[in-house]
C-alpha cells in the first residue's frame, strides 16, 4: 500500500516536471533572488550603494594593475622562497645536528651497551631511525615557514588576486587560474599541495592540477638540486662564474618544471580529461587583515604537521628496507648490489646509472633521502673509503667531498643532468600518491598521476642522454 | 507570530556565563545538534571555533572547509554538539559540498541550524537561507561580519529581518567574540522550543511551478504527514533529485524523518 | 653493450615514436580504426538499419535495399544478411521491394532512438564534451546501453523530454513528445518565436549553424525575409542565413504579446564605469555551469558591473550583489545584459 502510495508520488513528480518544462531551476532560483530582494529593501539601509570599501578597491587596482600586478606578484613569490631557503638553513643545519650526529651515535652506543644483536640495532637504529631522522631535518624547517607565510597571504585575501591575474595563461592550457596557487604549494610539498586543489571547484581544472602537481619542485628535491649543480654544474665554468651559474641551472629546472606542467595540463585537457565538466568562477574576498599568532599556529598544526607526519609513517619503512638490502647477501653480493648491477646496463641507456636506479626505487617514499642513499650505495658498490657502513645512509659536510665519492662511482656532467632532470620528472613520492588517491578516490587518475611523470622522466633523459653522446 | 526577534541587549541579561563549558572535539553523549551552514567565507569556521574552543583553520579563501568539522560545548547543564558544514552557494545544485551540506540539513536531523551570513553581503546570502528555511523550521540567523558591515556604512534592522525571516536574528562580530553570547542563548533558547520559528517560504516562484509543487507536496504530506519540509521535498522531486527518489523507493526516507 | 650506439638507440626510439602516434593519434589513428571497424558488428548494423528505416518510414519515405545500403555506407553483403536475418526475427518485412519494419522492429528503433538522445542529452548535462562531439558519440553509446541502462539513464537525468537538439526522446513505452514548429525559413517578418530543433544532419550544415552560436530555447524575431537570405535577431544578435540552413532551424512561433528584449548585450562587451541590468543567462550554457552561475546570482534583474580589469584582458572580475566575481570572457558572453 505504502510502496504504491510512493510510486504514486514519483510518477506525479515525472508527470509535472514533464509539463513545467526544463525551466523549473531558473525559475525556482530567480524566485529565490527576488524574495531575497524583497526582504533586503525592507531590512538593510546601505549608504554607500553597492560599491566596495574604497581601501579595498585601492588595493584591488593596484595589486593587478598592467604596471605593478606582475612585479608584485613575482616579488612575494621571490620572498617567500627566499626566508625559505636561507631560514631554513640554520635550524636544518641545527636539527640535522642533533638528530644525525648526536642521537644516532648516542642510541647506536646505547644499542652496544645493552647487547643488542648487530641485525636489530642496524635494522633499527641505522634504518628507520636514519630515514626518519633525515626526513625531520631537511622537511621539517622549510615547510614550517613556508606554509605560515603562505598561510598568512591567504588570509590576508592575496592569493586569489593571483589566480586572478594569472587565469589567462591557466586557460590557454585548459587550467584554472587557482592552479597558480596549488602550484606554488606545491614548491612547498606535492601532497600539500594536491590537497589544497580542493580550492578548485570545477572537476576537470582540478583533476589537470592534481595530476601535474608534481612537476613543481618540491622542497624535498631543492637540496638534491642545489648540491649537484653546485657539484657538477658549478665545475665547467670558471671559479668566479660558478656560483651564478649553478644557481642558474637549479632555477633553469624549475622553470622546466612548470613549462612541463603546462603542456601537460594542455595534453590532458585535450584528452583524458576531456569529458570532464568544467567550469569557471573565481570569487575575490574581501581583503582582511590576517591574524598573526593564530595563523601560525593552525597553519603549523593544519599543514606542516599533518605533512610530515604522513611522510615519517612512509619513510620508516623505506630505512628498513635501504638497510635491508644493503645487509642482506646472495651469494657474495648483497641484494642493493645485485639490484645495481642489474639496473645498470639499463640505466645507462638514460645518462644514469643502478645506483641511481636502486636509490629512487627504494626512496619513493620520500626525495629527502635519495642523496644520503646513492652516496652510501656509491660506496658500497665502489669499495672506496669513506660512509658509515653497509645500509647507513650519510651526507658529508663538503661538497667537494660528495663529489669526489660521485666522480669515484664514474659520475660524469651527463649523470648529473640527467640526475637533475630526472629528480623533476619521476614519479611523485609515495606520502602525494597516497594523498592523491584520498582526493580522487579514484586508482585510474592516481595511476596515471604516478606513471606519467616517470615515463616523461625516461624519455627526456634518453633524449638527452643520446644527443649529449652523439655530440659531446 | 511567536518569534521573539532579539536584539542584542534583551538577550544579554539571559546568558549564563557561568554555564558555558567549551568541550572542544569531546563530542560524546550530547543533548542538542547543532549545523553550522552558510556561504564560503562568511565565518562558519571562526562562530565554530568561538563556539568550541577548538582552532579549526580559517581561511579567507572562499571553498576551505570541505569534510565536515565536529566539536562541542555545554551550556546549562545542556550538551551541544556542533557540526561545521562546507560552504555553499545554494543547495539546488549538484557539487560534493552542496551534498555534505544539504544531506546533513536534511537527513542529519540538527536541533538548530545556524546559518551564518556575511552582514555586508545579505541579499546574496539569503538565497541560500531561503532555501534551507524550506527544509527545517528550527534555525538561527547569524549575522556575522558585523563590524565589516559597520565599516561598510550598512545599517540592518535586525527586528524586521528577524520578522520577514521568521526566525530569531543575533548579530555578531565572530572573530572579536562579540554576539556570542547572545547566540549561544538563541541557540538554546530554540533547541529547547522556547523560541517556535515561523520560517519564510519562497513566495516569487511562477504560478505553473507553484501549483505543481503544492499539488505535489499535499500528496507527500498524505503519505508523511508529520514531516516539515514536503515543499522541500517537491522542489527536488521537480528537480529530478535521484538521491531522494532513491531514499523514497527504498523507503530509507521513513528511517531519516520518523 | 658493445653493440650500443647513440644514433641507432636514437633512431629506434623515434621511430617507435612515430609508431605510437600513427597508432593512436586522435580520430585517424589506426588503433580507433580497428576499434571502430571491430564495432561494425551484426547488432550494430542491425540497429543502424532499423533506425533508418524509423526516421524514413516516419517521413514517408520507404526504402528499398540498394537505398538502405547507400544511406549506410555499409558493405551490400553485410546489409543483405541482416535484412535477411531480420526478416526471419520479424523484426522487418519485405513488401515487393520495399523494406518496411514490423511493430517490434519499430519497437526496437525506438528504443535505440531513446538510447541515443539520452546519451545526447547526458553528454550535454554531466559532461565537458564539445557539443560538436555529442552526435558521434551517441551513435557509438547507443549500440552498448541496455534497456535497464537506458532507464537508469533517464532516471538520473530526471527524464527528460527532449535531447539537445530539440528532438523529442520516446518514453519507455514508446511515446514522444510532439514537435510543434515552422522552420524558420517559413516565418513571416516580425514573427517572434522559440527555437524548439536544430538538425543535426547533415553534418556540414549542423556544423554551421553551431558555428553562429545559435541554439534552442532562444527567442528569435525575423526582420528580413528574401529569397537569398533570412535575417532575424536574437539574444542581442542579427543572425543572416540561407534558407537551406534556415530551413533546418524549427520554431515555435509565440504569440504577438510576447515581450522580445531588442538591445539585448552580452556581458563581456560592459566596459568600465557602466551599469547593466541582467536579463537572463544564454540558453547555450547548460548544466553545471548555468546552475552556478544562477547561484552566484547572476539572475533576472540583477545589477552588475565591472569591478577589475584584468591585467592580461581576461577574466574580468563583475560585481554583482555585493560580491567580486571573476568570470572569462566566453562566460561573460553568454549572459544577456541590457544597459
Ligand atoms: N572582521 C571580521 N572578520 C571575520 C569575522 N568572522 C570571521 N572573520 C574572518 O573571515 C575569514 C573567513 O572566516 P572562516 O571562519 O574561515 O569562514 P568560513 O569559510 O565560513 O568557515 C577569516 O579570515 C576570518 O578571520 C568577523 O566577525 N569580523
Ligand atoms: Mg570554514
Amino acid at each position: 500500500m505504502k510502496q504504491k502510495n510512493i510510486d504514486n508520488i514519483i510518477a506525479l513528480s515525472n508527470d509535472l516536471r514533464w509539463q513545467i518544462g526544463d525551466e523549473f531551476h531558473d525559475n525556482l532560483a530567480e524566485g529565490i533572488y527576488a524574495d531575497a530582494a524583497e526582504i533586503v529593501k525592507g531590512a538593510v539601509h546601505k549608504e554607500n550603494g553597492n560599491k566596495r570599501l574604497r581601501l579595498d578597491a585601492k588595493i584591488d587596482k593596484i595589486v593587478t594593475s598592467k604596471v605593478w600586478g606582475f612585479p608584485l606578484m613575482f616579488l612575494i613569490l621571490a620572498f617567500v622562497l627566499w626566508l625559505t631557503i636561507i631560514g631554513a638553513n640554520y635550524p636544518s643545519a641545527m636539527l640535522a645536528e642533533l638528530l644525525l650526529n648526536t642521537v644516532h651515535p648516542a642510541l647506536k652506543s646505547f644499542a652496544s651497551s645493552v647487547g643488542m644483536p648487530w641485525w636489530l640495532d642496524g635494522f633499527l637504529i641505522d634504518g628507520v631511525y636514519l630515514a626518519v631522522a633525515w626526513v625531520i631535518a631537511v622537511m621539517l624547517p622549510p615547510m614550517a615557514i613556508f606554509f605560515p607565510l603562505f598561510t598568512l597571504l591567504e588570509d590576508f585575501g592575496y592569493l586569489p588576486r593571483i589566480a586572478f591575474n594569472l587565469d589567462h595563461l591557466f586557460k590557454l592550457s585548459g587550467a584554472h587560474g587557482k592552479q597558480a596557487l596549488t602550484m606554488s604549494m606545491g614548491f612547498g610539498c606535492n601532497a600539500a599541495g594536491v590537497v589544497a586543489t580542493r580550492i578548485i571547484d570545477s572537476p576537470r581544472e582540478r583533476l589537470i592540477a592534481i595530476i601535474t602537481n608534481n612537476f613543481s619542485l618540491c622542497n624535498g628535491r631543492w637540496p638534491t638540486q642545489i648540491l649537484i649543480a653546485t657539484i657538477f654544474i658549478g665545475a665547467v665554468v670558471p671559479s668566479s662564474m660558478s656560483g651564478i651559474a649553478s644557481l642558474g641551472a637549479v632555477i633553469g629546472v624549475a622553470v622546466l618544471g612548470i613549462c612541463f606542467m603546462f603542456l601537460t595540463s594542455w595534453a590532458l585537457s585535450k584528452t583524458v580529461l576531456k569529458g570532464e565538466v568544467s567550469t569557471f568562477n573565481l570569487e575575490l574576498p574581501p581583503y582582511r587583515p590576517p591574524r598573526f599568532w593564530k595563523t601560525i599556529y593552525t597553519s603549523i598544526i593544519d599543514r606542516t604537521l599533518i605533512v610530515l607526519w604522513r611522510a615519517i609513517v612512509f619513510a620508516a619503512p623505506a630505512g628498513a628496507v635501504i638497510w635491508l638490502i644493503s645487509n642482506i647477501h646472495i651469494g657474495d653480493l648483497s641484494i642493493a648490489a645485485w639490484m645495481i648491477d642489474s639496473f645498470d646496463g639499463f640505466a645507462f641507456l638514460f645518462g644514469l646509472n643502478g645506483v641511481i636506479l636502486v636509490a629512487y626505487i627504494v626512496a619513493i617514499p620520500a626525495n629527502e633521502i635519495v642523496i644520503p642513499t646513492i652516496l652510501m650505495l656509491t660506496v658500497l658498490v665502489t669499495g672506496i673509503s669513506g660512509g658509515e657502513g653497509a645500509g647507513v645512509m650519510f651526507e658529508l659536510e663538503s661538497a667537494s667531498a660528495t663529489g669526489d665519492i660521485l666522480r669515484a662511482g664514474g659520475w660524469t656532467l651527463l649523470t648529473a643532468v640527467n640526475l637533475m632532470l630526472f629528480s623533476l620528472l619521476h614519479n611523485p613520492c609515495s606520502t602525494t600518491i597516497y594523498t592523491i588517491y584520498k582526493e580522487t578516490k579514484s586508482t585510474k587518475w592516481t595511476v596515471i598521476a604516478s606513471i606519467l611523470p616517470v615515463i616523461m622522466g625516461f624519455v627526456v633523459t634518453f633524449l638527452v642522454a643520446q644527443i649529449w653522446r652523439l655530440f659531446l | 507570530m511567536e518569534v521573539k526577534p532579539k536584539s542584542a541587549c534583551e538577550s544579554c541579561a539571559h546568558f549564563n556565563e557561568a554555564g558555558l563549558k567549551k568541550l572542544g572535539v569531546n563530542t560524546t553523549a550530547y543533548d542538542h545538534v547543532i549545523a553550522l551552514a552558510g556561504n564560503p567565507n562568511t565565518g562558519k569556521s571562526t562562530v565554530f571555533n568561538a563556539l568550541t574552543g577548538l582552532r579549526q583553520h580559517t581561511g579567507n579563501w572562499p571553498g576551505k572547509t570541505v569534510t565536515r568539522a565536529e566539536g562541542g560545548f555545554e551550556y546549562n547543564k545542556e550538551k551541544y554538539k556542533l557540526v561545521d558544514l562546507p560552504g555553499t552557494y545554494s543547495l539546488l545544485s549538484t557539487s560534493e559540498d552542496e551534498e555534505v551540506a544539504r544531506n546533513f540539513i536534511l537527513f542529519g536531523r540538527p536541533t538548530v541550524t545556524v546559518i551564518v551570513v556575511d552582514a555586508s553581503r545579505l541579499e546574496r546570502n539569503l538565497n541560500l537561507v531561503l532555501q534551507i528555511l524550506e527544509i527545517t523550521d528550527r534555525a538561527v540567523l547569524c549575522l556575522n561580519l558585523m563590524d565589516e558591515a559597520k565599516r561598510n556604512k550598512i545599517e540592518i534592522d535586525t527586528r524586521s529581518l528577524a520578522r520577514d525571516l521568521g526566525i530569531p536574528v543575533v548579530p555578531t562580530s565572530a572573530r572579536f567574540n562579540e554576539g556570542i553570547p547572545e547566540l549561544i542563548q538563541t541557540i538554546s533558547e530554540v533547541a529547547s522550543g522556547a523560541i517556535v520559528c515561523r520560517p519564510h517560504r519562497i513566495k516569487n516562484i511562477p504560478k505553473n511551478i507553484e501549483n505543481a509543487v503544492e499539488e505535489l507536496s499535499e500528496e507527500i504530506k498524505k503519505e508523511y504527514p508529520d514531516i516539515p519540509n514536503s515543499r522541500w521535498i517537491a522542489f527536488r522531486l521537480l528537480e529530478g533529485d535521484q538521491h531522494i527518489i532513491e531514499l523514497l523507493k527504498s523507503g530509507e526516507f521513513e528511517e531519516y524523518i520518523s | 653493450m658493445n653493440t650500443y650506439n647513440p644514433l641507432i638507440a636514437l633512431l629506434i626510439f623515434l621511430g617507435l615514436s612515430l609508431l605510437g602516434y600513427l597508432f593512436f593519434r586522435p580520430n585517424r589513428g589506426w588503433y580507433w580504426f580497428i576499434k571502430n571497424s571491430s564495432r561494425a558488428t551484426d547488432k550494430v548494423i542491425a540497429e543502424d538499419i532499423l533506425k533508418r528505416l524509423y526516421h524514413n518510414e516516419n517521413a514517408s519515405n520507404f526504402l528499398n535495399i540498394n537505398d538502405v545500403v547507400r544511406t549506410l555506407k555499409q558493405d551490400e553483403q553485410m546489409v543483405v544478411e541482416s535484412i535477411n536475418k531480420m526478416t526471419t526475427l520479424g523484426l522487418v518485412k519485405m513488401e515487393g521491394d520495399i523494406v518496411r519494419l514490423t511493430k517490434s522492429g519499430s519497437d526496437y528503433a525506438l528504443r535505440i532512438i531513446r538510447a541515443h538522445r539520452l546519451w545526447e542529452r547526458y553528454l550535454a548535462e554531466k559532461t565537458g564534451f564539445n557539443k560538436s562531439e555529442w552526435h558521434q558519440r551517441a551513435e557509438r553509446k547507443e549500440h552498448e546501453l541496455t534497456m535497464d541502462d537506458t532507464n537508469l539513464l533517464a532516471n538520473t537525468l530526471g527524464n527528460p523530454q527532449f535531447d539537445p537538439h530539440g528532438d523529442p526522446i520516446p518514453t519507455i513505452s514508446g511515446k514522444m513528445a510532439k514537435l510543434k514548429g515552422v522552420p524558420v525559413s517559413d516565418l513571416k517578418v516580425n514573427t517572434i518565436g522559440r527555437i524548439i530543433h536544430i538538425k543535426d544532419k547533415p553534418d556540414i550544415i549542423y556544423k554551421q549553424i553551431l558555428a553562429e552560436n545559435i541554439h534552442i530555447g532562444s527567442i528569435i524575431r525575423i526582420v528580413e525575409k528574401s529569397s537569398e537570405r533570412i535575417v532575424f535577431h536574437s539574444e542581442g544578435e542579427a543572425f543572416k542565413l540561407a534558407p537551406i540552413m534556415a530551413g533546418n532551424i524549427t520554431v515555435s512561433v509565440l504569440e504577438k504579446d510576447v515581450a522580445f528584449e531588442e538591445d539585448v548585450l552580452r556581458l563581456n562587451i560592459l566596459k568600465e564605469n557602466e551599469m547593466a541590468k541582467i536579463i537572463g543567462i544564454s540558453k547555450e550554457l547548460r548544466g553545471e555551469s548555468r546552475r552556478r552561475l544562477l547561484d552566484l546570482g547572476f539572475v533576472k534583474g540583477a545589477e552588475v558591473s565591472i569591478d577589475l580589469l584584468n591585467p592580461l584582458g581576461e577574466p574580468k572580475a563583475y560585481l554583482i550583489k555585493g560580491t567580486s566575481i571573476a568570470l572569462r570572457n566566453n562566460q561573460a558572453s553568454k549572459i544577456l545584459i541590457k544597459k
